[in-house]
């Protein structure tokens, strides 16, 4: 089983666009796949249609009383299930602070579930904090979706540089940037493209455009491979996926 | 894991009135309806069922894509559209994908087969929550066989992981909709076992539709119709195991078959009788283990009363030896008429019954009428019986008896099978004396098989150190020994009685007499 996490100190960069996107093009492939809406915001969630409710409560699954497959739905999709979020994830940091070892809490929650899932996707909230440090310690890799501005790419190499520092905690996690939300009229996103390239080569080739199709999501509450097919986005998340799979 | 729920639809109503019901007076989405054609496949030694996953390919009727479904519980692992219209066989034919590799691995090189191939119409619904998220699924389907056979329609509850509150609620909805009766065989077992819910068109499967002056193969086809479907009605009781009866039946038409296939000579297509004939040999053996074991299960507690009481008791524990025997029987039997092999024969079998071109001219005497033929065919198995029964001796070698008792049986099913052709009276004159012969031959040969097969299963309780249940072992076997030397002594009274002039006379007389005007 695989861990991806999707990952931005900044937010309304496209994590859970990303996930989601991921997570269902991942399933049409034919692995089982896993999205943990971590978000209290529960966007990832809200595309699936599920309801941000966990039976039991949120804390109960990082406390480990309540086993994370009992939290698990399934969504309209064949292989592909959700661990839907739940407002009191606002409380996520409180409770792995009060929480022995809370580095590890989410990676043994996830432990229970190896055997039945290929792939899981964490869908993060933006931020630095203990819940993104556990997730760093769960996950094999961050997936992180760069919006070719000056702002972005700061808290890009923020996050180059938190995870060079901090070796002991992320151990083998894989920093996975791609572009995202990238508008190629504008000559300022083409610029920094060319310029965030030089400096980091380890970029994925595979860049999503800013998309009214992606935006959609909202309205279809489906990924927007399922409404979509074929579209110029779900092309590129296609291509996301397969660039991924050299990559991890 | 949440399981499927499976119902035969028993509401009167055709497919469309049904799928209304559950579309407008249930609110289900309908997702998608398709007509088409699908076969399950699998390698000939049953690697997928036994994984308990399905591999389905379908061929839409009109313009579809065909597409290959590896499923597990009605949980769909790998849906794939695909580029051929004819069902993969090779690993190297599946589309390449994360899951399909799977698929290759758990193959593991073997070939894959088609096994039951229907029409079908699907119908996959949904049933929503007020986000319209889906809750369940309900697969509503209706299919025949390539042979023309409806069989019975058939909805499927699929709940969803984390829903099966709403399933349960949805299932008591239907119930009260729509006539369900429970069903725990999935539409490919129905398939497999042919089991309709109407007739084989082109029909005509009764007996009694016989006339002696019909033509040989229509005969013979009659004949076969008759046999498969009382085959066909015990299939699910023999997968069962639970009634030895089933077993008994279904053994006994694969016997009669095997036994006019090899009297077909000249009437049935050569090619197919050879196939068929081997097919059903095949058959016949890989239930004889449990029949034999229900046949020790049966009959052994009459054998343990011959012992004095205290002797009895010491067996109980060599009856949960025979009991342990037939249930290890019985599941590799199972496995065996699981197999592809006999989905493949039965499909084919069937397929071979209902095709009008293959009975019309299909070997030299195939259009002659059927009296004729039949009665030389009895003429030459009497004459046969006679003459090997003449020569059994007190010194011939039991295999002698064996070989004479086969006589007896081919003879018997030529009369039985088709006995709406023969005159009445005749045929009980022959039929009542000729099973007293077979009565006594099956006593020997039954006994000598039970001896031997108990020796070797008593070799179970010598591990235990089990002496005193070993002697009364042998106590049975030599009862059964008694019983097998008086049937053998009675044989040649017996015999007597069949080679009789009067019965023999009545051979003569088989030939319903015209009726005087």
């Amino acid at each position: 089983m695989k861990v991806l996490a999707t990952y931005n100190i900044k937010g309304g960069v496209g994590k859970t666009a990303t996930a989601v996107n991921l997570a269902h093009v991942a399933a049409a492939h034919g692995n089982r796949v896993l999205v943990w809406d971590l978000d209290p915001q529960g966007a990832a969630t809200f595309y699936f249609r599920v309801k941000p409710k966990v039976k039991g409560g949120g804390k109960a699954i990082v406390r480990g009383s309540l086993e994370l497959g009992d939290a698990i739905k399934a969504t309209d999709f064949d292989n592909l299930d959700l661990v839907p979020a739940d407002f009191s994830y606002r409380h996520l940091d409180l409770w792995l602070d009060d929480a022995k070892k809370p580095l590890v809490r989410i990676r043994r929650a996830l432990r229970q579930v190896s055997e039945e899932y290929d792939y899981v996707f964490l869908d993060c909230p933006p931020s630095i904090s203990l819940t993104s440090e556990s997730v760093f310690r769960a996950a094999d890799a961050l997936l992180v979706p760069t919006i070719p501005t000056t702002l972005s790419l700061r808290t890009y190499e923020q996050l180059d540089r938190f995870v060079e520092e901090n070796p002991d905690m992320v151990r083998e996690l894989k920093i996975l940037g791609f572009f995202s939300m990238v508008d190629r009229h504008k000559r300022l996103h083409r610029r920094f493209m060319n310029d965030l390239r030089t400096a980091h080569p380890e970029l994925l080739e595979a860049t999503i455009p800013n998309s009214t199709d992606i935006e959609r999501m909202g309205v279809h509450r489906e990924p927007v491979g399922a409404y979509g097919k074929g579209s110029k986005p779900a092309r590129a998340y296609e291509a996301l996926w397969s660039e991924l799979q050299t990559r991890l | 894991m949440s399981k499927v729920r499976r119902y035969e639809v028993t509401a009167a109503g055709d497919f469309a009135s049904v799928l209304s019901v559950l579309t407008d007076h249930l609110g289900l989405r309908l997702l998608s309806l398709d007509e088409g054609e699908r076969s399950w496949l699998d390698t000939s030694t049953g690697t997928l069922e036994r994984a308990e996953t399905t591999l389905e390919f379908r061929l839409p009727s009109g313009d579809g894509t065909p597409s290959l479904t590896w499923a597990a519980e009605g949980r769909v692992l790998v849906y794939d559209p695909c580029v051929s219209s004819t069902p993969p066989v090779k690993a190297s034919d599946l589309p390449a994908s994360a899951a399909f590799a799977r698929l290759v691995t758990l193959v593991d090189g073997g070939e894959l087969v088609a096994g039951p191939t229907v029409n079908s119409q699907i119908a996959v619904l949904a049933c929503l929550d007020e986000e319209e998220k889906t809750t369940a699924r309900v697969i509503f389907d209706r299919s025949e066989t390539i042979d023309g056979v409806t069989l019975p329609m058939m909805l499927e509850v699929l709940p969803l992981r984390g829903y099966e509150d709403e399933a349960s609620s949805l299932e008591k909805k239907l119930k009260r909709s729509v006539a369900l009766s429970a069903s725990a065989a999935p539409m490919k077992e129905l398939a497999l076992q042919g089991r309709s819910s109407g007739r084989v068109s082109g029909g005509g499967k009764d007996v009694a539709a016989l006339v002696p002056t019909m033509s040989a193969a229509r005969a013979w086809r009659v004949v076969f119709q008759t046999l498969t479907d009382s085959m066909t009605q015990s299939f699910s009781g023999v997968l069962s195991g639970n009634d030895p009866e089933d077993l008994h039946a279904f053994r006994v038409a694969v016997r009669r078959i095997r036994t006019i296939l090899q009297d077909g000579d000249d009437v049935v297509d050569p090619e197919s009788r050879d196939r068929f004939r081997h097919e059903y040999r095949w058959l016949g053996d890989v239930t004889t283990p449990t029949r034999d074991a229900d046949v020790h299960l049966i009959e052994f507690p009459e054998l343990a009363a011959t012992l004095p009481p205290s002797r009895r008791e010491e067996l109980a524990s060599f009856n949960e030896v025979l009991l342990r025997h037939r249930s290890d029987c019985q599941a590799a039997m199972t496995i065996e008429l699981r197999s592809m092999r006999r989905a493949e024969f039965g499909t084919a079998w069937l397929s071979f019954l209902a095709d009008d071109d293959a009975w019309t001219g299909c070997a030299d005497l195939a259009d002659e009428p059927v009296l004729r033929i039949v009665l030389r065919r009895v003429e030459k198995a009497n004459r046969q019986l006679v003459k090997n029964g003449r020569k059994i001796s007190k010194k011939s070698p039991a295999i002698a008896l064996h070989e004479l008792r086969k006589e007896g049986k081919r003879l018997r099913y030529l009369l039985e099978c088709f006995a709406p052709l023969f005159d009445e009276k005749a045929l009980a004159t022959i039929l009542r004396p000729l099973r007293d012969v077979q009565d006594v031959l099956g006593e020997f040969q039954d006994t000598e098989v039970q001896a031997n097969a108990l020796l070797e299963l008593a070799g179970e309780l010598e591990g235990a150190d089990d002496h005193s249940a070993l002697m009364a072992i042998g106590g049975v076997i030599e009862q059964l020994g008694v019983r097998g030397a008086d049937a053998r002594a009675s044989f040649s009274k017996t015999f007597g009685r069949f080679d009789d002039r009067k019965v023999q006379r009545a051979f003569d007389q088989l030939e319903p007499r015209k009726k005087k005007r």
